[in-house]
């Protein structure tokens, strides 16, 4: 027995399944000091991810499937765990899935968060998780051909355009009302899209949301795919910035530290400090993108143009910085491209001018009578959904969970943040969200300032590895949203394997249901903002009265003026 | 220039079928122009892109930028708008919406590409679930590059599309003359020396700073008129950056070793 | 509401002049990528370097030239151009008024001669590659005489055939060590 001094991170994990379910352990390797896999027997799976998940206090940010039929003969699913309790690691449950029959048994029924990525890992890869309930297409679109998955290593070049398989969408939508009778409305060829992409239906009584569900993923590129095919290693890290233009630099240096976590690469600790204060500078203007979206749903026009205005200061910053105002390309694979001399330093002198307006502008939309009967109490997350469903960031940090990558999976210049521990609220509301980013707000600022006091010198970038192929590993980075997971396997020709980019909102979806129910449609838009997605979603609302039976579509513009304005009720015939 | 697409064999790439213009909306279309000179409707379609260029045109409708100034107004429908713009490149499962918003605005109107991924599909040109730029669904008047572009180059671009600003950049090709010969920098300096404190420079502060960094400590060795060690001493006292100071002393160290090395 | 009056009024007026003035650019801006085309030796870092493909090089062997070209419309400047080139050929400046109307302005191309082989006569390198491959060699390698001589020949001789020059030094020498 080995003395628990000697254990390896994560490992009384390991000793934990060996015990609870002897014999199903097949191989435990460590891919870093902090990250470890575990491949465990098909049959096993949703036990042993129950087991972690619910048992020792893990967390699921993501599932990435890999065809290893290259590699192995199996294609092989990868069940990223993120531990946050005792022993906190990033732990990996493997299996591996023959090509026939192509199933498995789905984690979904016992662990709710797996959900979306079983969805996914069907339409890429046509493995079939059985018993999974939701088996809809989550990613490819609807004029996609059926039996093409693109992701399998001998489907298709990266560039092959299939024909138009179908000109009408056909994506069906859930709906749990009860015993009451509803119409199904398709969507029909007249369907207008204004904003970003994505459209949800809202089953009402009255004015009252009784159930709710969407289509996302109209912004599927094609890129993980791209990724394999044409990109180097530099290059995705361009790539990985234009994922979302609000959070690109998260993607990028997730990306980044996830090939050099695969590769054992130590990146220079002056590139660290200096990701980290990007970084920062990155939430800065996210933050205050969204505290001006929360003055506009909540009627508060002036003080969306002011936030607005004050948010042109974290721009410059980030201008002085890296030469652009968005999409830094910050990063390279072993560091950094820019350094911050003197110049540049004093830009970031800008944030004290930026805490001061700041800090107005908070109090007065505090003080704004509007935002606080428009905020409390509405579209609550409760904790135990939270819990099921792995939400990320703000989200879930408005609902009592302090889950902060930047504290639980330490990274680049945070590890030397003395005395900060992560913002949290307990009223599960969107006032509660709103009051989190503020915080955090600030908090970003001094940690701009303490970065840049304390960071060292030395070089900003490495060139001191060689590849090894087919190694994996796993990042993670807070992006203003929440955590980025990265995941990627090292190819053996100057191209990644494959890699997987799990955005922070993509966690937040699946929980949005259970918060739309039981408020009323003039805050649906409010509650999408407050998960503060990567993209304004809401273009057509249709809404359907399940009392009435009767169904009206709105346009983005009266479902926001209801929401601001609380009168002329679109529902009023 | 858009070579991708040729490269995939003809069996594998279905092209969306592209809109044509009859002659009487071209016609109109430029008459339309000089009626709309300062009061424009806009209208945004967005085609399957990050989002940078959603949020570069909401900084241009704010106060520091407002381009409202101009009489350029955002419009909630495509009925009534005069100008479509289009961001992204177009994903397939947007195809339709775009269509249908470009089919709803009313003739004669202007459709303008935004942004890289607007004007040639951008870094995701290629994708297989990715048709390019607007310009392989619709006929476009106006490309406006950058990524994303800022909201000065939005203002820009549309000022150029309503004529009040002259176009800039033009189509150029250049032949090399004859004998032609690229110049050799720092010749006085060996070259094994100058290119191991390049890449030091690049190392150490990146490809913009470490080269105008190494660019002083070059100029300051080429120049030196006999004592090297005097000017680069010389270089590292007079700057008043910490940074810059380390840096430099880097490449003295470097000097150093290739010198008595 | 009277501190978002206050406010507002001790704010005034923040927009920019831009277009009526020029608008401030930082140190390390970056716009348009400014291609000095007398400085460049058509090497391809550049093109290979590039994210999304906007810089391409085409060989065009009747010709005999290669174009060297860039489609500012997938641009993305994010200066890796910059960042590979040896001579600081393509440098990110800070040219930002880019709109255009037609779609070929957002081209802009260089053309460049290529050398032949001198054994095999195919087309295999720039000829001002090879011109400063040469200069360099004749001012900076520290090697003179003869072996210059041979090193000079060498430059204009393909891949291809330097491995089959290589092959036959190898084999004279093996049969003048004994067969080894």
């Amino acid at each position: 027995m080995k003395n628990k001094k000697e254990l390896r991170i994560g490992e009384t994990h390991v000793e934990a399944v060996r015990s609870h379910f002897p014999g199903s352990i097949v191989d435990a390797s460590w891919q870093g000091e902090e990250q470890l896999c575990i491949t465990v027997k098909l049959d096993m799976l949703p036990d042993v991810v129950e087991f972690l998940y619910y048992g020792r206090g893990g967390w699921m940010p993501v599932m990435v499937g890999n065809d290893e039929r290259s590699i192995n003969g199996n294609y092989a699913l990868y069940y990223v765990l993120s531990m946050e309790e005792e022993d906190p690691c990033f732990l990996t449950v493997r299996v591996e899935v023959p090509p026939e029959p192509g199933e498995y048994p789905s984690v979904t029924p016992r662990v709710p968060a797996a959900v979306w990525s079983e969805r996914e890992v069907y339409d890429m890869f046509g493995l079939r998780a059985i018993n999974i309930i939701d088996n809809r297409r989550l990613v490819l679109p609807d004029d996609w051909p059926e039996g093409l998955y693109p992701l399998r290593k001998d489907s298709m070049d990266y560039r092959h355009r299939p024909k138009i398989a179908a000109d009408m969408e056909t994506y069906e939508f859930l709906r749990e009302t009860g015993d009451s009778e509803t119409t199904v409305i398709p969507m029909g060829p007249l369907h207008i899209t204004s904003d970003e992409p994505g459209h949800f239906r809202l089953f009402v009584e009255g004015e009252t949301i009784v159930d709710a569900d969407y289509r996302l993923f109209y912004v599927h590129r094609g890129m993980e795919k791209c990724a394999e095919q044409r990109l180097n290693y530099d290059a995705v890290t361009f790539f990985a910035d234009r994922i979302c233009g609000i959070c690109g630099c998260a993607h990028s240096v997730a990306y980044a530290e996830s090939v050099e976590n695969a590769q054992g690469i130590v990146v220079p600790p002056r590139a660290q400090y200096i990701r980290s204060i990007v970084l920062e500078v990155e939430r800065l203007h996210s933050h205050l993108l969204n505290l001006g979206l929360v003055c506009h749903y909540c009627g508060f026009d002036t003080g969306f143009n002011h936030f607005f205005r004050v948010r042109e200061k974290s721009m410059d910053m980030a201008e002085r910085i890296t030469g652009h105002r968005k999409t830094y390309g910050l990063n390279l694979i072993g560091g950094v491209r820019r350094d911050i001399l003197k110049e540049q330093a004093g830009t970031l002198q800008l944030v004290r001018e930026l805490r001061t307006e700041t800090q107005q502008l908070v109090e007065e939309l505090l003080g704004t009578p509007n935002f606080d009967a428009r905020t409390k109490g509405i579209g609550i997350l409760d904790p135990k959904v939270a819990r099921d469903y792995s939400p990320v960031g703000p989200t879930v940090r408005g609902s009592g969970f302090a889950r902060d990558a930047r504290y639980q999976h330490a990274f680049d210049g945070y590890k030397s943040l003395k005395d900060w521990k992560p913002k949290v609220q307990t009223g599960c509301d969107v006032q509660s969200r709103t009051l989190v980013r503020i915080e955090e707000f600030f908090d970003s600022l001094d940690m701009i300032e303490e970065l840049l006091t304390n960071a060292p010198g030395g070089p900003i970038l490495t060139e001191d590895w060689t590849y090894t192929p087919h190694k994996f590993g796993v990042a993670v980075t807070e992006a203003p949203r929440g955590e980025d997971v990265h995941w990627s396997m090292v190819g053996d020709n100057q191209k990644c394997y494959r890699w997987r980019a799990k955005a922070a909102t993509y966690s937040n979806w699946p929980v949005l249901r259970s918060m739309f129910r039981g408020n009323t449609v003039s805050d649906a838009a409010l509650i999408v903002g407050s998960i503060d997605p990567c993209y304004s979603c809401t273009d057509r609302v249709t809404v359907v009265d399940v009392k009435k039976q009767t169904s009206k579509v709105l346009t983005k513009d009266e479902l926001e003026f209801y929401c601001r304005n609380r009168r002329r009720s679109p529902l009023m015939d | 220039m858009h070579t991708a697409l040729e490269q995939v064999p003809e069996r594998l790439q279905a092209l969306p079928t592209k809109v044509e213009l009859d002659e009487k909306v071209q016609k109109a279309k430029g008459a339309l122009l000089n009626d709309i000179k300062r009061s424009v409707y806009l209208y945004r379609v967005d085609c399957g892109g990050c989002n940078a260029c959603e949020i570069e045109i909401f900084a241009t409708i704010t106060p520091v930028f407002d381009a409202e100034r101009f009489g350029i107004k955002n419009t909630p429908s495509p009925r009534h708008a005069d100008i479509l713009v289009y961001t992204g490149a177009v994903t397939r499962a947007m195809r339709l919406p775009a269509m249908r918003a470009y089919e709803a605005a009313p003739n004669p109107k202007l459709v303008v590409s935004y942004g890289a991924c607007g004007c040639s599909g951008g870094i995701f040109h290629d994708n297989y679930c990715v048709w390019g730029g607007t310009d392989q669904i619709l006929p476009v008047d106006v490309y406006i590059p950058g990524c994303p572009p800022s909201p000065a180059q939005t203002i820009y671009g549309f000022a150029m599309a309503l004529g009040m600003l002259g176009q800039k950049l033009h189509h150029k090709e250049t032949v090399e003359a004859p004998g032609e010969l690229a110049t050799l920098a720092y010749a006085d300096i060996p070259y094994a020396l100058r290119t191991e404190i390049e890449h030091e420079a690049r190392l150490m502060s990146g490809y913009l700073q470490g080269r105008d960094l190494a660019d002083d400590f070059l100029k300051a060795i080429s120049s030196s008129q006999g004592s090297v060690l005097a000017s680069v001493d010389g270089l590292i006292a007079g700057t008043d950056d910490p940074r810059r100071a380390e840096v430099y002393n880097d490449f003295k160290e470097l000097l150093l070793g290739k010198v008595i090395g | 509401m009277l501190k978002t009056l206050v406010n507002a009024l001790k704010t005034g007026n923040a927009t920019t002049k831009y277009p009526a003035a020029p608008i401030d650019l930082p140190y390390g801006y970056r716009g348009k990528p400014e291609h000095n085309e007398k400085q460049c030796i058509a090497c391809g870092a550049c093109a290979c370097a590039c994210p999304p493909n906007a810089i391409q090089m085409t060989a065009d062997e009747g010709a005999g030239t290669v174009t060297w070209n860039i489609h500012y419309g997938r641009c993305i400047f994010c200066g890796r151009c910059e960042e590979v080139c040896p001579f600081s050929a393509i440098k990110l400046g800070n040219e930002f008024e880019l709109a255009v109307m037609a779609a070929t302005d957002l081209d802009e191309s260089s053309t460049y001669t290529l050398e032949p082989c001198a054994v095999c006569g195919k087309l295999f390198a720039p000829r001002k590659q090879i011109a400063y491959a040469e200069e360099l060699l004749k001012n900076d390698s520290g090697i003179t005489g003869e072996e210059l001589d041979t090193a000079l020949a060498r430059l204009r001789v393909c891949p291809t055939c330097k491995r089959t020059l290589d092959a036959h030094t190898a084999q004279a020498t093996s049969r003048v060590e004994g067969g080894r």
